[in-house]
C-alpha cells in the first residue's frame, strides 16, 4: 500500500514536472539564444550552451536599434490606456451592479455581444476615422483605441467584482449621510482593490501585446511600440536570432512580472464567471 | 439576466428609506443624471470605437476603397463579396479555420484538464508552481509565434535537433514548407499558449466541488476512474462547455501566432479567416474594402456563434 502510494506520488510529480518543462522550455531557449554570440547560434549540431555568454544583443537592441524608445512608447501607451480603462470600468461596473433601471437586461446582452468583436475587425474603419482627425501615427490615437478595446470586457469584469461586495456596507454609509460618490470611493473602492487590480492587469496585458492596430496606425520609427518594432524586425531581410531573441525577451518581461505579482487577482477575474460562490 | 426579470419602472436597489421609489421628482432626476454620468465614459467609447466603426466597416465593404483611389470612392455592390467568395481559396481558408479551432481547443482542453487535476490537491509551492506554469496566458501571441518559429527552424531549430537525437528523423525537417506540418506547428504553439487558460478555469471549478460528494462515492467503493466520470465530470461540465465556447470564438480571432510563424503559408496552408483579412490589409495595396467584406463575413459567423454561446451559457449561469 505504501509502495503504491509513493509510486503514485512520484508519477504525479513527474507529470507536474513535464508540464513545467513544457511551459518554460521555449522561453528558456530563446533566452539562451539571446545571450549566445552569433557563431554559437548557427552551428551544426546545435549548441545547447554557450561558453561565452554575452549581452551584446541587448546592447545592440538598446543602442543601435533604439529599443528603449519603443519600450518607452509601449509603457506610456499601455499605462495611460489601462489606467483610464480601469476608471471607466469602475464607474460603469458600479452602475450596472448597484442600480436597477429600464433596459438593463438589454444593456448586459449588448455588452456580451460587443466584447466578442476583436480589435482587428475594427482597425480599418478606425484608421479612416482617425486619419481624418490626424490621429494616426500618434500615440494618443493608439491610447484612445486601446481604451475602447478594453471598455466592454473591463465593465463586465468590474460588475462581477462589485456583485461580490455586499450592498449593506454602502447602505450604512448612505444612512450616515455620505453622498453616493463618497460611499463609492470611501467604502466600496477599498474593498474592490483586488478587482481593480484584475481589471487593470487585463487591460495592461491586452494593450501591451496588441500588434495589428498599432502596426497599421504607427508608421514612423519614433512612434513604434514594442510589438510593432518586433514586427518590423522580421520584415527586414535576414533575422539575427540573438537580437530578435533579446527583443522578444524584453517584450515579454513586463507582462511576465505583472502576472507573477497579480496572479491571484487575474485568476479571480478570469474565473469569476465560472464559479459562483 | 437580472434586468429582464424586473417589473417596469426604475427602482433603487438600496433599501434605505431615502432611496425608496416614492421619493421626490428632484431626487429621481438627480439619480438619473448620476447614473448617466457613470455610464457616459464607457458607453461613449463603445459607441465611438466599436459600434460606429462596425457600421462604417459594413458600408466600406460595398465600396471600392484602396489607397490608390481615395478620391474616387464609389459603391460597387456585392463585388467585394463575390471576389472573396469566388476566389478558389475561400473554401480552403474556411477549412483551415475549422482545423485550427478544432485541434487547438481540443488539446488545450485536454492538457488543461490534466494539469488542473494534478494541481487540485494542495502541495508545497503550488502557488509558485502556478505562477510558472500559467504564465503563457499573459504573453504576446506574436512574440510567442516568433519564439516557436525559431524552435521549429529547419536548420538550427531545437525541435529538429531533439527529433534527430531521439532517432525519429534522420535530418532536419523544414516544417514551414510542408502544408500539413506547418499546420501542426502553428496548432502546437496555440495549444502551448492556451492550455493554462483551461487549467485555470477547470481548477477553479474543481475547487468548487464539495468534498462530501467524493466521500460518499468512495464509501460506495467507486474507483478513481469511476469517480472521475460519475462525480468530477458532471460537476465541471458547465464550466467546460462555457470555456470551450468562449475559447472557440477567441481562437478563431487570434491571428497573432500564425502571423508570426507562417503568415498563412506555405501556399495558404495555414491561412485562417483572420490572417486572410490582415494579409489583405497589409499586402494587397491596402484594399480596405475587400478586407472589410471579409470582416463582415467574420462578424456574421461570430454573431451566429455568439448567439449560440449566449443561449447555452445563459441557461447555466444567470449573470454575465
Amino acid at each position: 500500500m505504501r509502495v503504491k502510494k509513493s509510486v503514485k506520488k512520484t508519477l504525479k510529480a513527474l507529470a507536474l514536472g513535464l508540464y513545467l518543462a513544457f511551459a518554460i522550455a521555449p522561453i528558456l531557449w530563446i533566452f539562451l539564444t539571446s545571450i549566445k554570440p552569433p557563431e554559437d547560434i548557427y552551428t551544426f549540431p546545435i549548441k545547447y550552451w554557450t561558453e561565452k555568454p554575452s549581452f551584446d544583443a541587448y546592447r545592440y537592441l538598446f543602442g543601435f536599434a533604439k529599443f528603449s524608445k519603443y519600450f518607452g512608447n509601449s509603457v506610456f501607451v499601455t499605462m495611460f490606456a489601462s489606467i483610464v480603462s480601469t476608471f471607466f470600468a469602475l464607474f460603469s461596473g458600479y452602475a450596472l451592479s448597484r442600480f436597477r433601471f429600464k433596459g438593463k437586461g438589454f444593456l448586459l446582452i449588448f455588452l456580451f455581444f460587443t466584447q466578442m468583436i476583436p480589435a482587428y475587425l475594427l482597425m480599418i474603419p478606425q484608421f479612416q476615422m482617425f486619419s481624418g482627425m490626424k490621429l494616426t501615427n500618434n500615440l494618443f490615437g493608439i491610447i484612445i483605441i486601446y481604451i475602447g478595446l478594453g471598455a466592454t470586457f473591463s465593465t463586465i469584469m468590474s460588475k462581477g467584482f462589485f456583485d461580490r461586495i455586499p450592498v449593506s456596507m454602502e447602505e450604512a454609509g448612505l444612512i450616515d449621510g455620505c453622498t453616493r460618490l463618497g460611499v463609492l470611493f470611501r467604502i466600496t473602492v477599498p474593498l474592490l482593490l483586488p478587482g481593480l487590480a484584475a481589471v487593470f492587469s487585463f487591460s495592461f496585458v491586452n494593450n501591451w501585446n496588441e500588434l495589428f492596430t498599432a502596426a497599421l496606425f504607427l508608421d514612423s520609427d519614433a512612434k513604434m511600440t514594442v510589438p510593432v518594432a518586433l514586427y518590423s524586425f522580421i520584415s527586414k531581410a535576414g533575422i539575427q536570432w540573438n537580437v530578435l531573441g533579446a527583443g522578444i525577451i524584453v517584450a515579454l518581461v513586463p507582462t511576465m512580472i505583472l502576472f507573477f505579482f497579480a496572479q491571484k487577482y487575474i485568476i479571480a477575474g478570469l474565473t469569476q464567471g465560472a464559479v459562483k460562490e | 439576466m437580472p434586468g429582464s426579470k424586473q417589473k417596469k419602472g426604475a427602482q433603487a436597489p438600496f433599501s434605505s428609506p431615502e432611496m425608496r421609489p416614492h421619493h421626490s421628482l428632484k431626487k429621481k432626476s438627480r439619480r438619473f443624471f448620476f447614473l448617466l454620468a457613470l455610464f457616459i465614459p464607457t458607453f461613449s467609447v463603445i459607441g465611438f470605437l466599436t459600434i460606429y466603426p462596425t457600421i462604417r466597416g459594413f458600408i466600406l465593404s460595398f465600396q471600392n476603397y484602396t489607397v490608390f483611389n481615395i478620391r474616387r470612392i464609389r459603391y460597387i455592390g456585392l463585388q467585394n463579396y463575390e471576389r472573396v467568395l469566388q476566389s478558389g481559396d475561400f473554401g480552403l481558408i474556411l477549412w483551415n479555420t475549422f482545423v485550427w479551432i478544432f485541434f487547438s481547443v481540443l488539446f488545450q482542453m485536454l492538457l488543461g484538464l490534466g494539469l488542473a487535476l494534478l494541481m487540485r490537491k494542495p502541495f508545497k509551492g503550488r502557488g509558485i508552481y502556478a505562477g510558472f506554469v500559467f504564465y503563457p496566458w499573459a504573453l504576446s501571441g506574436f512574440a510567442i509565434g516568433l519564439i516557436w518559429r525559431w524552435l521549429f527552424d529547419g536548420s538550427f531549430g531545437i525541435i529538429n535537433d531533439i527529433l534527430i537525437r531521439l532517432g525519429i528523423i534522420e535530418r532536419g525537417i523544414s516544417f514551414f514548407s510542408d502544408p500539413v506540418l506547418a499546420m501542426v506547428a502553428v496548432i502546437t504553439v496555440n495549444i502551448w499558449y492556451g492550455f493554462p487558460f483551461f487549467a485555470i478555469m477547470i481548477l477553479a471549478a474543481l475547487q468548487g466541488i464539495p468534498q462530501d460528494v467524493y466521500e460518499s462515492a468512495w464509501m460506495d467503493g467507486a474507483n478513481p476512474i469511476n469517480t472521475f466520470f460519475k462525480v468530477t465530470l458532471p460537476f465541471i461540465r458547465p464550466v467546460l462547455i462555457n470555456t470551450v465556447l468562449l475559447r472557440v470564438i477567441w481562437v478563431m480571432n487570434y491571428p497573432d501566432i500564425i502571423y508570426a510563424m507562417t503568415r498563412g503559408g506555405p501556399a495558404k496552408a495555414t491561412e485562417i479567416l483572420s490572417v486572410y483579412m490582415i494579409n489583405i490589409v497589409f499586402y494587397e495595396n491596402n484594399n480596405f474594402s475587400k478586407a472589410s467584406a471579409v470582416g463582415v463575413i467574420i462578424i456574421s459567423i461570430l454573431m451566429v456563434f455568439t448567439t449560440f454561446t449566449y443561449l447555452v451559457t445563459n441557461t447555466k449561469r444567470m449573470e454575465l
